[in-house]
């Protein structure tokens, strides 16, 4: 079979990939959920925006991303809208570097998942200290925060720290859950939302 | 002219070696019931999805033979436009929902709002869809709150509103209660008798031995058999390649119950014929 | 668990179309951030909210409102305690010192939040979601997009639905509360999996039916349902850009 050239920025918007957009942001809610059941100390919902990446590339782990932002913003917390960049940059990310064999080990997707918090943090910030001066809304965050100005950081630093340990415990292990749970799909369904097949003749 | 025509038709899935479909040609005239059997893998729903185009162009994988269906030359048409002449029907009724629409009323409309048709024109044929089905009272009812039989209806007068030529319907009951199963294949009859070009891949052997007017058996992707089903469940070793046969004619079988063409019945109606002249002449 | 945050009724509000208030909307979240001071953050968010109330939707906007009062007491609080421009004592709670300038600045954040959120609830609170997406394709959005979003409104109940009975299921085999957070962490894997699976599954085949619906195709769709604007619909778009411009007027010649 001929080798396949991957462009990975290529807009494929196919019905299956479209299909999908819905189910990823299902998938963020009920990990979200069963993290809330499980009483684990972790927001845990984006693993469907990063599985979106893993499965079908950057465009449609960024449309995820966005899509779940907005729907959060309708039907719970207006607030969401305004972290969108945030959503879609971390279904960018993840969907690029999956595609350029950033999840082929386990190891290399503990460095992706490094990678999206950082970018997490990087991206928010602006948004925390454009709307109000830095803050998380994140009870340990916020008390970092609190303390840093206290000691002099200036605002934008202080807000990056508040930010960065919120994001990294949470975007690291949910790369890291994404990564074992794409690793267990069965070969069929990876191939077909990849969409990188022809058709040949036979 | 044949309704759907196809030619030596072969297939493979991506990353498979073997061929999915082998080798298979059949023809269906418009207004017959042909019903496509066979054991699990054998093929019948890769065939439904190669006759509207599913396969090669959703699923693409390597793909020869010929495929026509209501003149089009499925291999070189949009899905969109050939499903617009053939309607297909799935096995599951959940996801066939288009997930869009709040009520059945609308539900139907769904294909007809992409497809441009004008809005007078819509409201006619929603509503002549519907109460084809069964469906008309129950207009207003958000789809997903429908059971199993409802759905699968609706899904069968989603397709119908398109007008298509030919209705495809790939194992449609399999997910169905009975109540819900005997919805469908009466729904199913009746659009038969009406005219309607059906194909319909299914298990339940009895029900389409007694509707069909044409059976075609697949095996691992090939044709094991294929002309009406009193001819086709006769034939010797299909229950040895895990193909079912109605178990009126197995019976019919074991006790030498034969049609005046050489065939065994494949019908209740047909076995109490033969098997009470039968009986009458031992006692006569 | 409500599906979304719109509250069925026929106020004005409501019957106005999409794009209008969609304007309204964009109008409250510009002032939002033009107005200086406090008296006039407080004077549009009195605004809003009487708008709200002829909308009659005024018990969402409290419970809306209320889930956000833990941030915006923690502006209080954050703000209060770190400022940069802190330098005049208001109160004393221990060791914590909170000054004038931090709390002032803690308030006109809080406007800011509630204001946002007053903004959006307009649209949000009044506009059926199917309403709002048939707007917008109407208007040139990509039917596929409409969908997308509508989709999700739907599918996500359903979802959680599947997930609620894994839950209970998994809760009567004696799924791990209790435990290490080690051991808690670990249960989550076998939860989320089989649900991904059938979620991706599901996925192919409501692709493949969407297919066979014409879903791929690019030709113009056609609507069953007419469109209505109100007669009021262009006088209220006037006022709000006038509004608009008599913020940003405004906040020019203050500066």
């Amino acid at each position: 079979m001929a080798s396949q050239q991957k462009n990975v920025w290529a807009f494929r918007f196919t019905t299956l990939s479209l299909v999908l957009i819905p189910v990823a942001v299902g998938i963020n809610y009920v990990g979200k959920l069963f993290a809330a059941a499980l009483k684990l100390p972790l927001w845990l919902d984006s693993i469907g925006t990063v599985l979106a990446g893993m499965l079908a590339g950057p465009w449609i782990g960024a449309i995820s991303g966005a899509v779940n932002n907005i729907i959060f913003g309708i039907t719970a917390d207006p607030v969401s809208f305004w972290y969108l960049i945030t959503s879609i940059v971390i279904g960018l990310l993840v969907g690029y570097l999956a595609m350029t064999g950033w999840i082929r080990t386990f190891p290399r997707a503990v460095v992706l998942g490094l990678i999206v918090a950082l970018a997490a943090a990087i991206v928010s910030t602006p948004i925390n200290v454009m709307l109000w001066e830095g803050t998380t809304g994140n009870v340990w965050g916020d008390a970092l925060y609190t303390v840093l100005r206290d000691g002099g950081t200036p605002v934008w630093i202080a807000s990056f720290i508040d930010e960065l340990v919120v994001d990294l415990l949470d975007k690291v292990i949910t790369v890291i859950i994404s990564f074992l749970i794409f690793k267990a799909l069965p070969q069929r369904l990876i191939g077909l939302f990849a969409g990188t097949d022809q058709v040949e003749k036979l | 002219m044949s309704v759907i025509k196809v030619e030596n038709l072969r297939y493979r899935y991506p990353r498979q070696t073997e061929l999915a479909l082998d080798g298979i040609s059949f023809t269906v005239e418009p207004g017959e019931f042909v019903g496509i059997v066979g054991p699990n893998k054998a093929g019948k729903s890769t065939l439904c999805q190669a006759l509207v185009g599913l396969v090669p162009h959703f699923y693409k994988g390597a793909i020869g033979g010929r495929v026509e269906v209501a003149g089009l030359d499925v291999h070189a048409t949009p899905v969109a436009e050939v499903s617009r002449k053939a309607g297909i029907v799935f096995q599951s009724p959940f996801t066939q929902m288009s997930g869009a629409k709040f009520s059945v009323y609308e539900e139907v409309a769904f294909g007809l709002e992409r497809a441009g048709i004008p809005r007078e024109e819509m409201l006619r044929r929603i509503e002549w869809a519907l109460r084809l089905l069964g469906l008309w009272e129950l207009r207003d009812r958000n789809p997903f709150a429908l059971s199993g039989g409802q759905m699968q209806r609706l899904a069968i007068a989603s397709v119908l509103v398109m007008q298509p030529e030919v209705l495809i319907l790939d194992e449609p009951t399999s997910q169905l209660d009975p109540a819900g199963t005997s919805e469908v294949f009466a729904a199913v009859t009746d659009l038969c008798r009406q005219g309607m070009t059906v194909v319909m891949a299914e298990h339940k052997v009895d029900r389409i031995a007694a509707r069909a007017d044409k059976v075609l058996v697949l095996d691992r992707g090939q044709v094991l058999a294929w002309g009406p089903p009193g001819v086709v469940f006769s034939r010797e070793g299909l229950e040895g390649r895990g193909v079912a046969v109605p178990p009126v004619t197995v019976a019919a079988r074991e006790l030498g119950w034969q049609e005046p063409g050489g065939t065994y019945p494949v019908t209740v109606e047909a076995a109490v014929r033969i098997g009470g002249a039968a009986l009458g002449r031992d006692q006569g | 668990m409500q599906n979304t945050l719109y509250v069925p009724g026929n106020s004005w509000v409501h019957r106005l179309d999409p794009v209008s208030k969609i304007l309204l909307t964009v109008v409250g979240l510009v002032l939002t951030f033009v107005l200086p001071g406090h008296l006039l953050p407080a004077l549009l968010l009195a605004a809003m909210l009487v708008l709200l109330g002829t909308a009659g939707v005024l018990r969402r906007v409290w419970a809306v409102f209320a889930g956000v009062a833990l941030i915006a007491i923690t502006f209080f609080v954050v703000q209060g305690l770190v400022y940069a421009g802190n330098a005049t004592p208001a109160l004393t709670l221990g060791p914590l010192t909170f000054y004038r300038e931090g709390l002032l600045l803690g308030l006109r954040l809080t406007f800011r939040l509630y204001n946002i959120l007053a903004s959006t609830l307009i649209l949000i609170l009044t506009t059926r979601p199917s309403d709002l997406v048939e707007s917008l394709v109407r208007r040139g959005l990509p039917s596929r997009f409409g969908y997308v979003i509508i989709a999700v409104l739907q599918i996500i109940p359903i979802m959680v639905e599947a997930a609620g009975r894994i839950t209970d299921a998994q809760r009567s085999r004696g799924m791990e509360t209790e435990g290490s957070l080690w051991v808690r962490m670990r249960a989550f894997i076998p939860l989320m999996g089989p649900l991904v699976t059938s979620s991706l599954i599901a996925t192919e085949e409501r692709a493949l039916a969407l297919e066979v619906r014409g879903f791929a195709s690019n030709r113009k769709p056609t609507f069953l349902n007419d469109e209505t604007i109100p007669s009021y619909a262009w006088p209220v778009r006037i006022a709000a850009l006038a509004v608009l411009l008599l913020g940003i007027a405004g906040r020019v010649m203050l500066s």
